[in-house]
């Protein structure tokens, strides 16, 4: 706080040092971006600003067909890790054995991204074994290719990957509501879906949209688990990585991680922009009249 | 016709279908999440085949995973991992010690907001634009030599471990921010101002009443780090020397090699470390207190 | 150890503040204010919320930096210096104890700090908790506490270090109304046992009657008035005070004639008279206030008595408090009036709803404010 007797000077420092780190992280980023627009690419002396790469990978079908899988997952994901987020958040409020719970919805952010997938794709090819196998016992071929890698499975992946983000989103924002409104509405005669969606629902719509706004990005940017599980397509980052394992590091790669990298700032800068004017907006709502507490 | 209204209420109602609605996150994460985990442990021991396995009980993949290279790359992969710990501790806790402790309150929760933001790029992008900034022509090197600090690039940072810690640290510091930040948001504001009035010093502030309050949060961001930088291939692969390995790496080259329990055997290995990892922080630091916030 | 604790009257106050100012941004949270606070005695700083009580005290412990002005403590301009270098300690409102550290760490670890030896410290500790009743409570957690309990140990943090003037944020506020009323003669025991000067702020009145020798009355960043608990009460100078503490009758008039020992003010629907040594002009607007205790409803004989101003009222409603109850009535010009009598007083005290009837003061009871 400035406001006490700690050096002023320590103080800037820190948010110097602060400012300076989340520039450490991004400084990379942005350092492609630009060589992703450079005519003659990494290590030249000469810089010229062209967007031909960004042309080319356009012009190329597959990469344009691995972008309309991307977006397929992405919208698979939207439409079901945010609701089961939702559904998990609630879930927790009204359950006794909270630690469990949490353990098991949080758990997958501890299990790497190439274990998961190694994981998930024995237990979808020992799935598949065990129903085709049952199918020919029965002597059908109704389950031939059931759970075979696949969308669905590339989904479940994901799923995986992202409701624990989801919940967490929702979770802080439903952990400012309180409960006291869903009784005082079902006491004014509404049922319990009218509760949730006339009064509690306005109030944590925020974490909802920008659990929303997570997840397609978490789907956009998945790679490993994707690689694992997709069966017969290609996304946009696993193109990504087979064209830097192999080929190295040529203009096409910078601009496909140029892409991957202006979409993303792009979609989560524009999120917290909107968090901090509508922050702002409330703060000054709710501005105390006089002997504002400095920090508490 | 009571018992046809019974049915439809216990399908429909509030007490029915609606409700059960709620467990569907469970089923889901049990089904797709618990139960692939906790079986990598039983097809571990399966006999392998020439592109499958098949049930039974051998401990071959152990014995082939303890015997060769692959054992002493896991140990090694441990310790840069535990080192990528450590920097991220050092480079990030502050940032959420000094975050609740000196900013004002209403915007604590935008500045920790700015870590979202390079979280939230793909960490594909993030680990591979370190190549362009590490490299023998890379950004930090002729920037370096233009300055007239070194005469000679510095090639110890990519290619080499050193390479693997930056990348681990540049991919996963954000969340020892969080977590930290987490942890202190339970600390009251009053603690610091009664060290302030005690005389409290800044370093012992931090060892006496920082750090034991903030552990849980602290471990948590630690075992994650941990885990990731043992766990996640892309690092090692794109940041590594030749040869450069780590458990997520390991596993996928024996899923290339189609030697499934193999690949479960190290997964398996891997689970337990994180298991006890937790536990043993749980009994230590009592991690459910990261969640009073939200609870 | 003892010598801290003395004071002659030739000693400077304990706390002196000249032309204190506190700015957060635009808002003046405290401005200009010049205080004094002799040593040894109890202070309370009272004031509704927002008002720049809980801000002074703060500046007084150095917890913040103020925007004009000087603080001297003990006389020496401590304006500069952090909260350790001052001659203050503070007990917060709650939740301030080292949630991972046990009672007789909280308490120690302040001596620990100065580098005590362990000896010395637990013969401290020992002592401090003795004296704030939590002999034996040693090895137990805060959260294993009461509200009230950790007060007590806060209070033993603060005073084991042994400064010269302790300083407590709203220490009550969190506990409920019984235990607060025992905590409040627990404090000023403590406080009249060890002899240094305590400065406590709070907003609640029964609170700050209960336990101070000196009362402060601050409102929207200023000192609005201050004196004795009994001056305060019975005496309050300035209409805010009138309004604050107690529960006084307020009528607003004009004045329309002065005198050697008092003024007469047209309140509209009568002419008031009141004893008064303050200044008024003819013209000016001013106030009187009547103690709700002092007002009468009056009965034939009574109203007959000498120096007793009377003036007619509407009977409203009866509302029992226990030990007293309340007659509300209304003044003619729609001003509600509460009357307090002892409820076994006399039961048939009172009237319907809607009677009218007259009600009447003591002249000498009625205080003048002009501002």
């Amino acid at each position: 706080m400035q406001d006490g007797f700690m050096n002023i000077w320590l103080y800037r420092l820190g948010w110097t040092y602060v400012l300076f780190i989340v520039f450490l992280l991004l400084a990379p980023v942005l350092y492609i971006v630009y060589i992703s627009f450079n005519e003659y690419t990494f290590g030249a002396r000469i810089y010229e600003f062209t967007t031909d790469w960004y042309t080319l990978i356009l012009a190329d079908k597959i990469l344009v067909a691995s972008l309309k899988w991307t977006g397929f997952l992405a919208v698979g994901v939207m439409a079901t890790a945010v609701p089961m987020g939702l559904l998990a958040a609630k879930f927790y409020k009204s359950t006794r054995h909270k630690v469990a719970f949490v353990t098991l919805m949080l758990s997958p952010l501890f299990v790497p991204a190439d274990i998961m997938g190694s994981a998930l794709l024995i237990y979808f090819k020992n799935i598949n074994h065990a129903v085709e196998a049952f199918g020919a016992f029965l002597g059908v071929t109704w389950f031939h290719g059931f759970l075979q890698l696949g969308f669905t499975t590339a989904l479940i992946g994901q799923i995986i990957y992202t409701v624990p983000y989801a919940f967490i989103v929702i979770l802080i924002t439903m952990s400012r509501y309180r409960d006291q409104q869903t009784e005082a509405a079902r006491g004014c005669g509404a049922n319990a879906w009218q509760a949730f969606w006339q009064v509690e629902f306005p109030q944590i719509k925020v974490g909802v949209f920008s659990s929303l706004a997570f997840v397609t990005i978490l789907s956009f940017n998945e790679a490993t688990r994707t690689a694992l599980l997709k069966g017969g397509f290609d996304t946009f980052p696993n193109v990504l990585v087979s064209q830097m394992l192999n080929i190295g590091m040529s203009g096409e790669s910078y601009a496909m991680a140029g892409i991957m990298a202006v979409v993303s700032m792009v979609f989560i800068g524009s999120i917290i922009i909107i968090t901090l004017i509508r922050a702002r907006g409330i703060e000054r709502k709710f501005q105390p009249k006089a002997e504002p507490n400095p920090i508490n | 016709m009571s018992a046809l209204l019974a049915i439809r209420d216990s399908l429909m109602g509030e007490r029915g279908l609606q409700r059960w609605a709620f467990y569907i996150p469970v089923v889901f994460m049990a089904l797709f999440f618990a139960a692939p985990v906790a079986l990598t442990l039983v097809w571990s021991v399966f006999e392998r085949t020439m592109f499958w396995m098949e049930p039974g009980f051998t401990l071959a993949a152990y014995e082939n995973f303890f015997t060769s290279a692959r054992a002493e790359n896991y140990v090694y992969s441990m310790i840069h991992s535990a080192v990528a710990v450590v920097v991220s501790f050092v480079i990030g806790f502050p940032i959420a010690v000094f975050v609740r402790r000196r900013v004002v309150k209403a915007a604590q929760h935008r500045v920790i907001l700015l870590f979202i933001l390079p979280f939230m790029i793909s960490e594909l992008v993030r680990v591979f634009a370190m190549r362009p900034v590490l490299g023998r022509n890379g950004l930090l090197n002729t920037g370096l030599m233009e300055l007239g600090i070194i005469s000679e690039p510095i090639t110890i940072i990519l290619f080499s471990p050193i390479g693997v810690v930056i990348g681990d640290v540049i991919s996963f510091l954000p969340f020892m921010v969080f977590a930290g930040f987490l942890a202190m948001e339970a600390v009251q504001t009053y603690i610091f101002e009664v060290c302030d009035d005690i005389g409290v010093g800044r370093a012992r502030t931090f060892r006496d009443i920082i750090v034991p309050l903030a552990a849980p949060g602290i471990f948590a961001g630690g075992v994650f780090i941990f885990v990731n930088s043992l766990g996640v291939a892309l690092v090692p692969t794109i940041l590594g020397g030749p040869g450069a390995v780590n458990a997520g790496l390991i596993v996928n080259q024996a899923i290339v090699a189609l030697d499934f329990p193999l690949a479960m055997a190290i997964s398996a290995i891997m689970l337990l470390t994180l298991v006890v990892l937790l536990y043993v922080g749980h009994r230590l630091f009592d991690l459910t207190k990261i969640l009073q916030p939200i609870s | 150890m003892a010598e801290p604790f003395s004071s002659t009257n030739t000693e400077p106050p304990a706390v002196e503040v000249v032309g204190l100012g506190k700015n957060y941004g635009p808002v003046k949270a405290l401005d200009s204010v010049n205080l004094s606070i002799a040593q040894g005695g109890y202070t309370v700083l009272l004031g509704p919320s927002g008002g720049g009580k809980t801000t002074l005290l703060r500046l007084l412990g150095g917890f913040i930096r103020p925007t004009a002005g000087k603080i001297l403590l003990h006389g020496r301009d401590v304006s500069g210096l952090p909260p350790n270098q001052r001659p203050t300690t503070m007990v917060f409102q709650s939740y301030a104890l080292f949630p991972h550290m046990n009672v007789e760490k909280n308490v120690g670890y302040g001596l620990k700090i100065q580098k005590k030896t362990k000896t010395d410290i637990a013969a401290s500790v020992e002592r401090i908790l003795s004296l704030v009743g939590l002999e034996g409570y040693n090895k137990r957690m805060p959260h294993e506490l009461s509200g009230g309990q950790q007060q007590r140990v806060q209070l033993a943090r603060s005073l084991v270090l042994e400064r010269d003037i302790l300083l407590l944020d709203e220490p009550l506020a969190a506990l409920d109304a019984k235990l607060r009323k025992d905590m409040c003669i627990e404090l000023k025991r403590i406080q009249e046992k060890i002899g240094i000067t305590f400065v406590h702020v709070t907003h609640n009145q029964e609170e700050a009657m209960t336990i101070a020798d000196r009362i402060a009355i601050i409102a929207d960043g200023k000192i609005v008035e201050e004196g004795s608990p009994r001056e305060i009460y019975e005496r309050p100078q300035r209409k805010f005070t009138a309004a604050f503490v107690g529960e006084n009758n307020l009528i607003e008039g004009k004045v329309i004639n002065v005198n050697g020992d008092g003024l007469t003010m047209d309140a509209g629907f009568a002419e008031l008279a009141a004893i008064t040594k303050k200044q008024a002009s003819v013209g000016s607007e001013i106030a009187i206030s009547i103690r709700s205790e002092l007002i009468r409803i009056l009965d034939g004989n009574d109203g007959q008595a000498e120096g007793v101003q009377k003036i007619p009222a509407t009977y409203l409603e009866e509302v029992y408090l226990g030990l007293t109850t309340m007659h509300l009535v209304r003044l003619p010009n729609g001003v509600e009036v509460a009357v307090r009598r002892i409820s076994d007083d006399d039961a048939d005290f009172g009237g319907t709803a809607g009677q009218e009837i007259i009600v009447g003061w003591n002249r000498e009871d009625a205080g003048v404010h002009t501002d």
